[in-house]
This record gives structure tokens, sequence and C-alpha cells, in this order.
């Protein structure tokens, strides 16, 4: 196939994504979002947001088209988020993108959430796509990667034993009291308290590459419970601090170990001020190549998904079979469906 | 010549049938509960191999569980978009009623949780629009119910007939919405606990609360009572006491009227932050044992059964003992 014009649908959470790239060159990025929604609930409802998808699904297809100044039928394959995420939400992508397929004649393919939060770096066109240490944090996942090539071969090296770090900047976020989503609102109230004033335990130190940030939680809460009046920008500010330090360490004693040098940070936490500065100074210092997306892309969209296609496509990856299952749980050494 | 492919997935049958000028030239389906999302395309496609060329596509918009007709709506909207060609929305309780003809009759999809969206048909015309009826309400009438399947030849042919329905026909609304505007919330007065008093003997009956009892609670100590109020009538109301490392969950009770609108959502949410606040280890509830209308609001706010208590409410009425970490 000569470079492929690809369509790509996320619906695994409360974003309604499409995204369309020609090979590597990102063409269009279009995002419905029903976070607003969810924030009264301090979470996302999946029934609230499973209707938002069905409801945003066909005027997002459309935007996406018109942004990228291509037809329907000019598309050579659909990739769709078929899991993790959540079920329903999920099966209004997959149904959509099977529709597409069918109606179009052209190749599906269900692709893992989680590969695609990398995939997003393939759209620099000037990074080389080689192998590197990948540092994947968001709401429902951590874990440090190696990545070999992302359509065929990652080996996940550790994961969170609990916490995803996004969840534990969610549960933080709420004991200080600040709005849902957590990570921005934690950001944000750290850059004016002191990141060194309490002294957090960073979990799970002696170990490799696994994390643990419920003790850390833990820790907050009594900390908060024992200091009502502390400052609560320097409670941000220090906890930010425990959870980027640790997830940094372990990253690059990850390319230490294996010889790789280059870091890719992707998923929502990768949108952290404070992880990219911190991850800026100490790659620089042990001499890794970093790449971070643009914070836009690390959010959940449907340019990662488009991405990861284009890779599979192009790696000869066989297309999934046209009723694929959407899955909530699905490891990421399942980067396509069958 | 019109070619038409026809979905439904409104009940546990996902339904696939392509009408050529009236005639069901192919018809698939497949049961299960769950299976719609994977069964659906490759249905689609083997009744594609016998006639691939469609004009419009019509789609069974509901009422029905939720995320599988989520499936047929969003598979047929975008296979039309691919084909462009339109698609048309058709209401699956009507195109359940074209298979009878008594003067009066009702027709009926499991919503599941002993719940049925039910239309009614009088002289072969809609009498309102469907709405939710209970198991036990459907058993009592004594005019025909029909339950069953959409078929894809009605749903064609409604198509054609009929105006597209353009959304997709819930009926319920998502478990989660936010409180409505206009409702107030407090702490409890005194002077509420005459309202109460009523609310309580309405609801629970012989089991009610007495005066006595509601006397105590208001003077008691480590308690937060609150009241929800629409125009300064009391039309809820809740309580929560401090118990060592603990809070337990006294009542919560709204009005039969103005429930399924997130007010008691609102108010435990209200007392669990109120828990929080007294830094307890977890929040503790006794639930009536088949409170179906309770039980999905605790266990989607992080409630999980821990035990039951025999006749704790009276003999024969089990209590389910929920219980949220706060930690």
């Amino acid at each position: 196939m000569s470079t492929p014009l690809i369509l790509g649908i996320e619906t695994s959470c409360d974003e309604t994504a499409v995204g369309i790239v020609h090979g590597r060159k990102l063409l269009a990025n279009v995002i419905s979002s029903s976070v607003e929604e969810h924030a009264r609930f301090g979470g996302v409802v999946p029934e609230i947001a499973s209707r938002a998808h069905l409801e945003a699904m066909q005027p997002v297809i459309s935007q996406a088209l018109k942004e990228a100044k291509v037809k329907l039928e000019d598309i050579d394959a659909i990739g769709v988020t078929a899991g993790p995420g959540l079920i329903g939400a999920l099966l209004v992508g997959t149904s959509a993108a099977s529709g597409l397929a069918l109606g179009l004649d052209k190749p599906l393919y269900g692709v893992n959430h989680l590969s695609s939060h990398l995939a997003v770096d393939a759209l620099d066109e000037s990074h080389k796509l080689g192998p590197v240490i990948g540092l994947l944090v968001s709401g429902g996942h951590s874990s440090i990667i190696q990545v070999n090539d992302l359509a065929q071969s990652v080996h996940v090296l550790g994961s969170t034993i609990d916490d995803a770090a996004g969840e534990a900047f969610d549960k933080i976020a709420r004991l200080l009291r600040l709005d849902f989503p957590g990570g921005p609102a934690i950001d944000r109230l750290a850059k004016e308290g002191d990141l060194s004033a309490i002294d957090f335990p960073r979990g799970l130190s002696d170990t490799d590459y696994d994390f643990s940030f419920s003790g850390l939680k833990t820790a907050v809460a009594r900390y908060l419970q024992k200091t009502p009046d502390a400052k609560r920008a320097d409670i941000a500010a220090s906890f930010q601090e425990a959870v980027v330090d640790v997830l940094l360490k372990k990253s690059l004693s990850a390319c230490a170990s294996t010889g790789i040098d280059t870091l890719l940070i992707a998923g929502g936490v990768a949108a952290n001020s404070r992880l990219r500065e911190l991850a800026a100074q100490r790659c620089e210092q042990a001499g890794v190549l970093l790449r971070t997306p643009p914070p836009a892309l690390c959010t959940d969209n449907g340019a990662m998904v488009a991405a990861m296609t284009s890779l599979a496509v192009s790696a000869g990856v066989k297309p999934s079979h046209i009723g694929l299952e959407a899955l909530s749980t699905v490891a990421l050494s399942q980067p396509v469906w069958a | 010549m019109t070619t038409i492919l026809a979905i439904d997935t409104s009940t546990d049958r996902t339904s696939v049938g392509i009408v050529q000028d009236g005639e069901l030239i192919i018809e698939l389906h497949h049961d299960d509960p769950l299976g719609h999302g994977a069964v659906l395309p490759g249905l689609v496609k083997d009744a594609l191999a016998r006639e691939n060329k469609i004009d419009h596509v019509a789609i069974g918009m509901g009422p029905g569980p939720f995320t599988g007709l989520r499936v047929g709506i969003a598979f047929g909207q975008s296979f039309a978009a691919a084909r462009n060609i339109p698609w048309i929305g058709v209401d699956s309780l009507a195109a359940l009623a074209e298979e009878h003809n008594d003067a009066e009759f009702i027709v009926a999809i499991d919503g599941r949780r002993r719940e049925f969206f039910a239309s009614h048909y009088v002289g072969g015309k809609i009498l309102a629009p469907a709405r939710v009826m209970q198991r036990e309400s459907l058993a009592e009438l004594s005019i025909p119910v029909y339950y069953g399947n959409p078929n894809p030849r009605a749903i064609a042919e409604l198509s054609l007939r009929q105006a597209s329905v353009l959304e997709p026909i819930y009926i319920r609304k998502p478990d989660a919405y936010p409180a409505p505007k206009d409702v107030k919330f407090r702490p409890w007065l005194q002077t509420d606990l005459v309202n109460i008093f009523a609310i309580e003997k309405d609801v629970f009956g012989k089991e009610a609360w007495t005066m006595a009892q509601l006397k105590e609670e208001y003077a008691g100590k480590e308690r937060q009572y609150l009241v929800a109020e629409i125009n300064g009538e009391v039309i809820g109301y809740a309580g929560v006491v401090k118990m060592g490392e603990v809070t337990d969950i006294l009542t919560l009770t709204v009005k039969p009227e103005f429930r399924r609108r997130g007010i008691a959502r609102e108010f435990l949410k209200r007392l669990i932050d109120w828990s929080r606040n007294q830094k307890v280890e977890a929040v503790m509830l006794e639930m009536r044992k088949g409170n179906i209308e309770a039980e999905p609001l605790y266990l989607a706010n992080g409630f999980r059964h821990i035990s039951e208590r025999r006749n704790y409410y009276a003999q024969g009425v089990d209590a389910i003992i929920m219980r949220k970490e706060l930690i």
C-alpha cells in the first residue's frame, strides 16, 4: 500500500475523538469531551459517557474529515480503540468503526488504547522509529515499557501494583478539595507550593520497575489529618514531586539497564508540567534523549488511534476480524486485535 | 426498487434483514444479551453477501437496554455515512406492535432491572409515549401484553411510513444525574420534625420511626441530619451518626413522587462528605434486602456488601449491611 490514509476512533472513556493521519502525518484531530458533565460527580459516569459518545460520534467524524480535507471513500483503513476502557463506551466506538469499515469495504483495526498513547510519538515525522523506553502514565495505567516495535514487539518492564499515577492525582485532589480531574488542578496549585516542604514516601523504591502509590495516598491523608492547617499548595507540590521523582528514577534506570537511550513519556499524566520539567533535567544529566508529545496529544484523542493503526498497517499486521470484541482490560502485549 | 438494510438491537436479539420492495430477502439474528457488539457486524456482512446495494438503513432506536441499543445505532449511522445513504430511525416498540391487531394491547421490551418499556395501543393507535412499567403491574393488566423481538421487515416498513426517530429512545435517565437546581439542601430544624414524621408514615407505614424517636435523634450528638426542600416543602431527609471509627447512615428517604431526580444521590454525597470530615475509616449503612431502587445508588457510590442481618426490619425482611471505605 502506498502511504495509507487512516481514520481512528477513540471512545474508551469520556472523550469522543476522531483523528485522521496520512502515514505519519497528522491531518485532523477532533475531540468532543463530556468531562464537564462528569465533573459534577467527581468521576466519569459510564452511562453519561456512552450517551455522549453516540451523540457526538457522527458530528466528530464529519468534522475530522472536513479538517483533513478528505472524503470517507478516500480512507484506506479504519482504526478503533477496542480496549482497555469502559465497555459501554468502547462499544460505541467499535460499532461505529465496523459500520464504517463494512460500508466502505476497508480493513478494520482494533487497537490497544495504551499502545496508541505511545504511538503519537510517530506523528512527529522527524523522530526515528527505533527502540524506546516508554513511560506510560494516565488515569488508568502506569507502566514502564520496552518498545522495540510498537505494532509487534513491546515488553512491559513494570507497572503500578495499586493505583495508577493519574488515579493518585484524582484521589489527592479530592482530599485537597480540588476540582475533577485532579491532575491539572494539582499541577496548578503545586506551582504556588514548596515541593520540598514535606518528604512524602516514594513507594517500592527498592524494586526494579513496579510502582505503588497507595502508600503515598495514605501518607498524604494522614498528614492532612494531623496538620489540618498545612498549606495546601505545599502538600500538592510535595505529593506531585514524590510521584514524578519515582516515575523518572525508574524510567531512567530502565534506560540504563537496557542500553536504550530514548525515553518517551506518554499518557494523560505526561501533560503534567513538573513531570516534563524534571524529565528534561534528568534526561539531560543522564544523556538520554527525551520525547514528550505535545500536551494535546497526551490526553485521550483520535490521532493516537490513527497513528497506532498506521504503524500496524505499515508493519503489515493483519486487520482485525469484523466483529472484534471490546475488552475492558487488556495487556500492552496485545497492540492489535486478531 | 428500494432496498433497505434493517437493524434492531433493542432486545437480547441482534436482528438484521434486507427488505426489497416489501419482501424480506434475508433475515439473520442472534440471541445474546451481551453479544450485540461482537455479532452485529458479522450478521450485516453475511446479509450484504446476498445483496450489497442498499438504498437506506432502517434502525430500531429502542427503547431497550442502553448498551446493546447503542451498538445498532452507532453501527447503522456509520454504515449509512460510509455508503452516503440516509438512515431512518424507527420506534422498536412500534415495530413490535405491527404484528398485532387486537383492539387494545400493550407491547413491551425488557429493560432489565425488573422494568419493562411499554407502549399502549388502542384501535391501532399509540395512546401515549412509551413508558417504564414494572413486571408486576404488567402482569395485573387485563388486556394482552406482547413481548418479543422487533422483526426487520417491520422496522423496514415503518421506515418508509413514519417520520425518522432521530434520537435513541432511552426513557430511563442515566443512574447518575445532578440534583435539580430548585432543590435546597440544609440541616434539619426542630420545626421539620412534623413534616418528616408525615413522610415516614407514608413511606414506611408500621415500620416508621415514631415522633419520640425523631425527637431523640434530633437531640442526639455527633449526627448530621439534612432535609431537601422544594419551594419550602420538605420532600426528603437523610441522617448519619458517628460511631467510633465509622459513621452509620440512619435514614435516607425521598418522597416517592420526587424520586429518580438525583436527590438521594445528593444526600448520599453530603453524608459521605460529612463522614470524611469526621476522619472516620468508613461509612456504613443497612439496606432492606431487595431494595432495587436504592442498591444501584449505593453500589455506584462505592458501597460494598459486607454481611446480612436476618429479620432486621421485620419478620422475613432482612437487611444488607454495606460499607464504603474512606481511607
